[in-house]
């Protein structure tokens, strides 16, 4: 009975990430209608977060050398910033709309993946990074609400607080190591501020590990969406100040009880408003934790369901093999290494060779984009022969 | 059809040359985040541009690429 609960799950599961399957792809055929495919913002997603990025480091250090991290000073300081300084608002916008634009990139990136099932076998290593991405992202935006240290600053380090608290044994500890004493005070800020920029850096090690297993990612987007990115995150800074929200500055005897939302970093404290700190917490470790399952749990369709052939790891056909490394630059997924070859090959093009080329098994997801980067037939999916792959395509020529 | 693409390559150029004296004009009076709505205004003009030059074949991959 179980079992039949279970199928009837997975099968619900699957017929539905299909439709999303196919709804993205239709999203992708209307969107290339309007634009040509290599401009497709779909295709770029990635590549669109790295700019957000790239444009929050840059902005973030221009806003570092007017802040000043104490009680006292904080809010002065980002208020000198955005008066006084030439173009700070401008700047301080650009930095606040652009961690936008980063959260928003990084959802469409990972939905993109999770429905195109960008996710499974090798690629399990870039979304598990790219979840930690997320995760970190998440933290640094709440850490720079907190630097304000406005009124909103103020009720966010007391929802935290409470955040923190609520984790059973660490809670405690962790409390303490966020406030740098029992409560708030000048070393709160010192480290919120570090709390800032170290993740902040993180997220770099992070691409980096994201990267590891791509032999050619997507990190830039197409000049068009570089100009429009860069563009739409001034404009908003120019049309829509961050000073609009006017929030007072943080003080001992102020008790705010409200403030104004942002959805892509303060969702969580909004749910505060309907469920215990405890219980919002639980949520976003199930949520993280959940995230990091997904390329393990849910493998939606074994390849018969799927009627792709399983055709094996490629294999290196090693008389043919010339060493001209275009197999190794062709693979996506860093499954072809070339070293030394210990002898010459068999044929005329492989027998002044110094190179061969070798397939690290437990990487290969036998895509065949290797057979078709080889001029020399010097690779095979051994239950998907090429001399197989012309006899169907001569049957089917001949029906 | 390209008649509408020239055109519409002038209609933003003319625009981004009205953003561009926007971004002196705020300058010159110090009017701060005038400025970032022109800077961004102007990227945006130019992304479009860049955009309608794509679909004009003018720029963007090699035929052989395509």
């Amino acid at each position: 009975m179980s079992t039949a609960t279970t199928d009837q799950a997975t099968g619900r599961y699957a017929r539905s990430m299909t439709a999303l399957l196919r709804g993205t792809l239709r999203l992708d055929v209307w969107i290339n209608r309007v634009y040509p495919t290599d401009f497709n913002p779909l295709y770029y997603t990635g590549g669109l977060s790295n700019l957000f990025l790239l444009t929050l480091v840059l902005s973030g250090i221009f806003l570092f050398f007017y802040y000043e991290a104490s009680l006292g000073s904080a809010f002065a300081s980002i208020q000198y910033l955005t008066e006084r300084v030439p173009y700070g608002g401008v700047i301080r916008g650009v930095h606040r709309y652009a961690a936008d634009g980063f959260i928003v990139g990084i959802l469409l990136h990972l939905f993109r993946n999770w429905f195109t099932d960008r996710y499974l076998f090798a690629r399990d290593n870039p979304w598990i990074s790219g979840m930690f991405l997320l995760l970190f992202a998440g933290f640094v935006g709440v850490t720079g609400y907190q630097l304000v240290w406005d009124e909103r600053a103020q009720l966010l380090t007391t929802l935290v607080v409470a955040m923190l608290y609520s984790i059973p044994a660490a809670g405690q500890g962790l409390v303490h190591l966020l406030l740098g004493g029992v409560g708030v005070s000048d070393t709160t800020l010192v480290r919120l501020l570090y709390l800032h920029i170290g993740p902040a850096s993180a997220l770099y090690v992070f691409l980096w590990w994201h990267y590891l297993r791509l032999r050619h990612p997507k990190i830039w987007p197409p000049g068009v969406w570089t100009l429009f990115c860069v563009g739409l995150v001034f404009l908003l800074a120019g049309v829509i100040p961050v000073t609009q929200d006017a929030i007072p500055p943080s003080a001992p005897a102020a008790r705010p009880t409200q403030f104004p939302m942002d959805v892509f970093f303060m969702l969580p404290f909004w749910l505060m408003n309907i469920l215990p700190a405890g219980g919002v917490v639980a949520l976003l470790v199930l949520l993280f934790v959940g995230g990091l399952a997904i390329p393990y749990l849910s493998r939606r369709e074994t390849p018969a369901q799927m009627e792709v052939r399983h055709a094996g790891v490629a294999q290196v056909v090693d008389g043919n093999c010339t060493g001209c490394e275009l197999c190794y630059y062709d693979c996506p997924y860093n499954a072809i290494v070339m070293v030394p070859s210990p002898g010459p090959g068999l044929t005329k093009a492989a027998a002044n060779r110094t190179l061969l080329a070798v397939v690290i098994e437990s990487r290969c997801v036998e895509c065949g984009i290797c057979i078709g980067a080889c001029p020399f037939e010097a690779l095979e999916l051994p239950k998907l022969m090429e001399r197989d792959v012309l006899n169907q395509v001569n049957l089917a020529m001949q029906t | 059809m390209r008649f509408a693409y020239f055109a519409a390559v002038g209609f933003l150029s003319a625009l981004s040359l009205a953003f561009a004296a926007g971004i002196l004009y705020g300058e010159g009076t110090d009017h701060w985040y005038l400025v970032g709505t022109m800077v961004g205004a102007l990227l945006l003009a130019y992304s479009f541009i860049v955009l309608v030059l794509r679909k004009m074949g003018l720029v963007g991959p090699r035929k052989a690429e395509r």
